[in-house]
Parts: C-alpha cells; structure tokens; sequence
C-alpha cells in the first residue's frame, strides 16, 4: 500500500529480535556481578498469623551466610502505587507484626551460593500465632470478619459508584429487561522471565544501582525509595530486557526491595530470583470477583439502560487493584452507547497475594458478563448478535458525560466490515460448531495520576551527532510487547532517517527523562507523542537552516524524508540529512543537536486521550459427548489507528488472544484456604501452540488526533473480547449458559445437560 | 446559599441524601463504622445489598437515616 510514510506503518523486525533470539541479549535474569550474594525469602506457611518471634541464629552459623534480615532491618515505610492516597500504600518489604498471605516474606537471607541460601531460610525459626483468615470478598465484608488492615473496618479496600443518566427510568422503558450473575476466576500472569533483580549498593557514597524485570524504572524508583527511606535520585534503576510483565511487574515486589536490603546490608551486590512456585503463589494476578449484571433493552435492540455491580477479591494488598475496580466499569460499556448506566464495585482484602492490573486491566471480567449477557438477550429477543451489536455502536464525538470522550472512533465500519467478511470466511457451519462475537475497545494509555508523579507523564531526549547518528534516551519500557521497536520508527519518521542510524537508550532512570512505564497501552501514544516532540525540535533546526541555505519562497514546505531535507513540492531541490547535521553542529558552536520532548495529556477526559476499538468474531465446536470445547478461528477487526509497526502489533493481538483463550479455556488458580493449588506450569494449563486457533486479522484505519502519527492503542482490546467471543460460540452452538469463565469439560458438559433440560421444559410448556 | 448535608462522622458535605449514602458506604474507618453500629445498622448488610442485589437498595436505605440524621448546612456555593 503506498503510504506518506517512509517507516511507520511497515511490518519491521524487532530491533532487539537478534540479541534476543540469539541469547546475545541481557535479562536481568542473566547478569551477575564480582562479589554478589543470593538472597532467599523466609516465606509464611499461614494465611493469617501474629510475628511472636524470629530467630535466625542457626542460619547465620552456617558457612556462606552473610546476613539475615527481618522486618526490623526495613528503614523505610509502606509503598504503593496509589501515592495520592497514602492509606492505600499498604505493601511492606518484609512483614513485621503480622503475615497476610502464605507465602509472604518475613525474613530474608543472603549467601555466597543459591544452595546455601535455601538451606539457611529452613533454619530461620518463625513463631506464629495463627489468626482467623478471609478467603471471599462476601465474607470479607461481614461485620465479625477478621480484620486483614487496621483501619479498614469490613475489608473495604476501595470502592467505586459510577451512574449516568436515569437508570431507573432506563429500565422502567426497556421493552426486555434481564439481569444474570457470573463469578470471574482470577488468572496468574505467567511471564516467562519470573520476578528478578540484582542491587549493587555503594556504602561509600550512599547510592544504589538496581537492575530488574519491571514495567516501569520510575514506579520501581519510587517504591524503593520510600522502602528504603532514600531520596529517589539516590536510587538508579536500570531495566535489561525484560521477558514480560502484562500487568504482574507494575509494583514494587520483594525481589527488589529485599536484593537492595540486603546489599545495604552486607556491602556487596545481592541477586534475588523468584522461583516459579513463588511467582505463582507470591505475585500479582487478575482479579477474581462475583458479578451482577442487568440489561434493558428496546425491542430493536437499542440498549437503554445497565447496571452492573461487582465485589472483587482483593488479596491482602491494593498493587493497581482499585485502578482495576474503576477500568473494570469504565471498559464494560465500550464500546456501546449506554444512556443509563450504573456501577458499584466493591475491592476487599482477603488473605491472598492480589490482585492488580494484567493485561486488559481490570476489563476482562466485566467485559465478559456484558458480552455474553448482550448474547442471551438477543436470543432470547431473536435478534442476530451481530446486529444487535451494530445497532449500539458509538460514533466519533461519542462521550460518556463525565468520564471519557472518543475522538477516532472506527467501530462501525469495524462492524460492517466484519459482517461481509464473515459471510464469505463462514458461509456453512458443520455440525455441533457456532460463531460467538463480542466488541471490545481500550485505552491509550491512563490519564489518572494515582502515582502522584510531578513529572511529565513521558519523556524523551534525542542527541543528534556529527555522522547523523542519533541516540535516543527515555524510560519507556520494553518488556517483550516491541516498544523499542516502535520508539525508534517514529524517531526515525519523524527525522527522515532509517532505524539503522539510532541507537536507543531506553529504561535507565540515570540517564533518560521519567516515562511511567509499560502498563495501559500507553507507550505508544504517550511515549511515542514525547519522542516525536523530541525529534521534531531537532527537525526544526535542519528545516530552518535547509531554507535559510536555500533561500526558497518562506511559503514553500520543506521535509524531512529519505534521509534529505527538500521542498516538498519540488524534490530536488534540498540536502543531504548529513550535511545539514554536520552544518547545524558547527553553527552551533560544536554541540549536538539536542531535542527534548514532554508529553502529559490535557482536555482528555478522566480516562484516556484515545481508545482503539473492534470486533472479535470465534468459531468454536463443542464436543457434546466429552465437554472439549475447540476454538477454531478468530476473525478480528480493529481500529487502532495508524499502526506504527503492523508486524509488532499482530503479534501483540495474538499474544492477547492466547490470553484470553487460557482465560476463556483452561486457566484457573483454585485456592483451599489462602493456598493456591496449582503453582507449577504442569498444574496451571496455558494454552499450548498447538490449540491456537488461526486468527484473521483485519484493519480500520483512522487517525486519532491525539496519537504520534494518529496511532493509538493497539491488541491488549484484542485480549477482553477472547472468552466472551468463545462462550458465545459455544452458546450459539448448543445453548449452553455458563456463570464463569474457565470453560473446561466439565463445566461444558453440566451446562450442556442444563441447556439440554431447559429445551425440553421449554417444549413441555409449549405443548 | 444550597442546603447540603453533612456526614455525622465526618467533614463530607453532599446535596443529595443518597450521594452522601454512597460516601458513608466508602469510607473503611472505625468511626464511621461505629457510628452505623450506634444507629442498629451494619456496613456488611448495606453494602451486601448494594453489591448483590440491583437498584440502590444498600444506598437508599442509608439515605434513608441521613435524612433524619444528617446536619443540613447552608453553603454559599458561588
Ligand atoms: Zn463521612
């Protein structure tokens, strides 16, 4: 397709793919220093219990140990996300007076070898005092439940009422009103790399240097620093590759607080490595919650009012799970015109690890509920629910009074787009298959400033040198989803230049402007629109030198492109990128061109300053004897808006599926009284290659006025639409009703005999 | 001047009975716990209600006590 782009919007290779792919490539998971120790949690095997003792003296006789440290060793306070909030910064490095989890650290060790550190965290010797524990949110909430939090009366952590128009009234007009309630399983995040990070602390001068697999250096900083009690500044986080985070790496987790510690401590570097038991039982995943949904609709299937209540299963700490309680409501209603429409959410503390943000954030179960529900009421109403759909799009200018605005907005053609294809992709269905659908639609990033950061919300600094090439600084960060990638296209789009001539910085927080980090889709609008202004300042200086040099008519446009500076309406008349460098360098007294750019959005709305949206459409078959439920194919169609590298985001719409396919299928984390009983990859079912589906993926274009090029948010919607896309195929090809997600055999085959139960009743009636 | 209502516990003013119901259910402190409790009501039975059934129904009847027991202040709302 011809473009005006000479490098956005071309399928391009990871940058990093070779180091990657050839081991060349450093996680932190792979680095290790002169001198470094390994440092052990000594975890709590109760839910719930008192810290009456803890004494480390046998472990410290053992040769190799070189300190044992304890909640009393912690300088510093409580951390947090929700910084505007200080109750809410309730995560501690190593619990002190009580455990709220199993599994929690209470003590930590380091030691010469990983071998020796496991042996001395058996003979670090904890007394408890168990403590009654809570394990559902209804339960939680009881005015005799044990109390997890001081000063958190009934385990409300946080809590959310959002309505808009006449609900009441909504629903006292709808021709067909009907109200379900699902419970949502949570779901572990199961990134390849686990929680890892080696701390290097400098005795001598008082600073730290931290390496780890986290989302974002800034968070990471800041949570350090109130951990350790040091001023931010004092604390260099630098981010290696990172082998995935969808949500699990936004905290700052013990794997970093307690290497910094214990390097504190002893003077020398420290490594800390999660285990892939303790990534299971230990960190962050998708929220687990019970549901209430109710719909009113008019009989063209115009929707006219919802409601939809939730009670969420918290955990014993808030991570990003009181963002999540209010993306959870806000993404439910995308991407539809609701005029009435109301939420409650209510987030408590139970005595498990929590739950925080995981790709989709906070979206995946609500969006579940509204889709399917969407599905049974068209049935039941005997309207297509494609139809149904298309009937409540919104529009371009769309708002939702108070909260968001959507300026680009392709989900109608989406939609219709959709409707053709599918007639020619699926024109006849074999026996025992159907086709489910579901609509989905997410941000650019969040405009919400819980962190409280003073700073720009994404920054970058390109250096041009003297040969042309450019070094690019921020801390964006790549953690495996191709952001680096993306940041040097649009540099090099904007400059006229090839990717080949920068060389990228990214994810040191010593070096490079604070960016918040990888989380909500917001790297490419956010630190993509701060790379552009960066580069666009350096522009500037070659243009203006270019016409000044050329003496042109000031009315005629130059551009940058192909590596030259040129009137754009008469091409050959320019010069060489390199040589207005080389010029504007020795004008400039020998500095290299400096360009920064500050990106924070305003006049957006509470929510996001632009929303990618579409349509998923599945193909499942049901086998009716066994319960196995197969997802065939995926038909996709996205508005994202200019996509900036096509390559990366089909592979981000893929991984999103993939999710959302061990959401819909196979991935649960049952738990018997705080214990997860399924911490191992044998235990916890992903999705393997070999039950992908084939996934079709088709594009809207538009362009959003807020986006670096247009572009916006792209695939983590694709992830939201998965398991209500699947359950409504199964419905469709049965009648089967399901109140979860987890859609394994057994479930299939008891809902099947319900559906099958419910026909005949339904005859008996009608006769 | 507006009529505004005034959290008993604390320094919360709303226009509305029902949107200072829906503060009173938000807020996780003892005092306000214990204020519901000297009034015979429990946290847990209000917000169960409003979070399992559909409607107001936690927040209206909370509403319900503020109108006799919520302070109304005058405020100059300029
Ligand atoms: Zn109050």
């Amino acid at each position: 397709m011809e473009t005006k782009y000479s490098v956005i919007g071309k399928p391009t290779g990871n940058v990093d793919g070779m180091a990657k792919t050839t081991g060349e490539g450093k996680y932190t998971f792979d680095m290790y220093l002169p001198n470094m120790l390994y440092g052990k949690h000594v975890r709590s095997p109760y839910p719930h219990a008192k810290i009456i003792s803890i004494d480390a003296s046998e472990a410290l006789k053992l040769p190799g140990v070189k300190a044992v440290i304890t909640g009393k060793d912690v300088p510093g306070g409580k951390w947090g996300l929700w910084r505007r909030f200080r109750e809410l910064c309730d995560q501690i490095a190593l619990a002190d007076d009580k455990v709220r989890f199993i599994g929690e650290p209470v003590a930590a060790v380091a030691a010469t070898t990983k071998d020796i550190a496991a042996k001395a965290v058996e003979l670090v010797k904890v007394e408890y005092e168990i403590l009654p524990g809570v394990f559902d949110p209804l339960e939680a909430i009881k005015d005799d439940a044990p109390l997890i939090h001081e000063d958190f009366e009934n385990n409300i952590n946080a809590t959310r009422h959002i309505e808009w128009g006449n609900v009441d009234e909504g629903f006292k007009q709808a021709d067909y009103v009907r109200e379900d309630k699902f419970t949502l399983f949570p779901q572990a995040v199961v990134s390849m790399e686990v929680h890892n990070s080696l701390a290097s602390y400098d005795k001598g001068t008082g600073k730290l240097t931290i390496w780890s697999s986290t989302q974002s250096p800034y968070y990471l900083q800041l949570g350090l620093a109130d951990a350790l009690k040091m001023r931010e500044g004092d604390i260099r986080v630098i981010k290696p590759h990172v082998g995935g985070g969808y949500g699990g790496k936004n905290s700052t987790m013990p794997d970093a607080t307690t290497a910094a510690l214990l390097s504190m401590k002893t003077g020398r570097p420290v490594k800390v490595v999660f285990n892939r038991e303790e990534e299971f039982t230990t960190t962050e995943h998708r929220m687990g919650l019970h549901l209430a949904i109710k719909i009113g609709l008019k009989k063209d299937g115009t929707i006219l009012a919802r409601e939809c209540k939730i009670i969420t299963d918290g955990g014993a700490y808030t991570g990003l799970g009181a963002t999540a309680l209010y993306l959870a409501g806000i993404f439910q209603t995308f991407p539809y015109k609701i005029p009435n429409w109301r939420y409650d959410a209510f987030r408590t503390y139970t005595n498990k690890v929590w739950a925080t943000s995981v790709r989709g954030f906070g979206a995946v179960p609500t969006v579940y509920a509204a889709e399917v529900q969407l599905d049974r009421a068209a049935k039941e109403m005997g309207i297509d629910p494609l139809a149904i759909r298309r009937k409540n799009l919104m529009e371009p200018g769309y708002e939702a009074p108070g909260q968001y605005k959507v300026e680009s907005c392709g989900i109608v053609p989406c939609v219709d787009k959709m409707a053709e294809r599918i007639k020619e992709k699926w024109p006849k269905l074999e026996k025992d298959e159907g086709i489910g659908y579901a609509g989905f639609a997410y941000m650019s990033g969040g405009i919400f400033n819980w962190i409280d950061t003073p700073y720009a919300y994404s920054g970058a600094r390109v250096q041009v040198n003297i040969d042309g090439s450019v070094d690019l600084f921020t801390q964006a960060a790549d953690i495996g989803q191709g952001h680096n990638t993306v940041a040097v296209m649009i540099c090099a789009e904007e400059l006229g230049i090839g990717i080949e001539d920068i060389r990228l910085h990214p994810g040191d927080t010593a070096t490079a402007p604070v960016d918040l980090g990888a989380w909500g889709s917001r790297e490419t609008l956010m630190n993509g629109n701060a790379i552009k202004m960066a580069a666009g300042q350096v522009k500037q200086k070659l243009v203006d030198l270019a016409r000044a040099k050329l003496g042109e008519n000031i009315a005629y446009d130059l551009v940058c492109r192909e590596k030259r500076i040129y009137l754009e309406l008469r091409p050959e008349r320019g010069y060489s990128y390199y040589e207005m460098v080389e010029a504007a360098i020795k004008l400039n007294d020998g500095e290299p061109l400096i360009g920064t750019g500050h990106y924070t959005p305003h006049n957006k709305g509470m929510i996001s300053p632009a929303y990618g949206m579409g349509i998923m459409a599945m193909k499942a078959k049901v086998d009716r004897e066994t319960g196995l439920v197969e997802a065939k194919d995926v038909l996709i169609v996205h508005d994202c808006g200019q996509v900036i590298n096509p390559l990366g985001a089909r592979g981000q719409v893929e991984g999103s599926v993939h999710m959302g396919l061990g959401y819909a299928l196979t991935e649960e984390m049952p738990n018997d009284n705080g214990l997860v009983l399924n911490p191992s990859i044998n235990d916890y079912k992903i999705i393997r290659q070999r039950d992908m589906p084939q996934i079709e993926l088709l594009d809207v274009p538009t362009y959003d006025p807020s986006g670096p090029f247009g572009a916006k948010e792209a695939a983590e919607a694709t992830i939201s639409p998965t398991a209500p896309a699947l359950a409504n195929a199964v419905f469709d090809a049965c009648g089967a009703e399901f109140d979860s997600n987890c859609l394994k055999p057994e479930r299939v085959l008891k809902a099947i005999r319900e559906a099958e139960k419910n026909q005949k009743n339904k005859a008996k009636a009608k006769k | 001047m507006a009529d505004w209502y005034k959290c008993p516990v604390c320094r919360k003013l709303s226009l509305e009975h029902q949107d200072l119901a829906r503060h009173y259910l938000g807020q996780t402190d003892k005092k306000h716990k214990d204020w519901l409790k000297s009034k015979n009501l429990s946290y847990s039975h209000l917000i169960t209600m409003q979070v399992t059934e559909f409607g107001n129904k936690g927040y209206d009847a909370l509403a319900k006590v503020l109108e006799k027991e919520a302070a109304v202040v005058q405020v100059d709302v300029k």
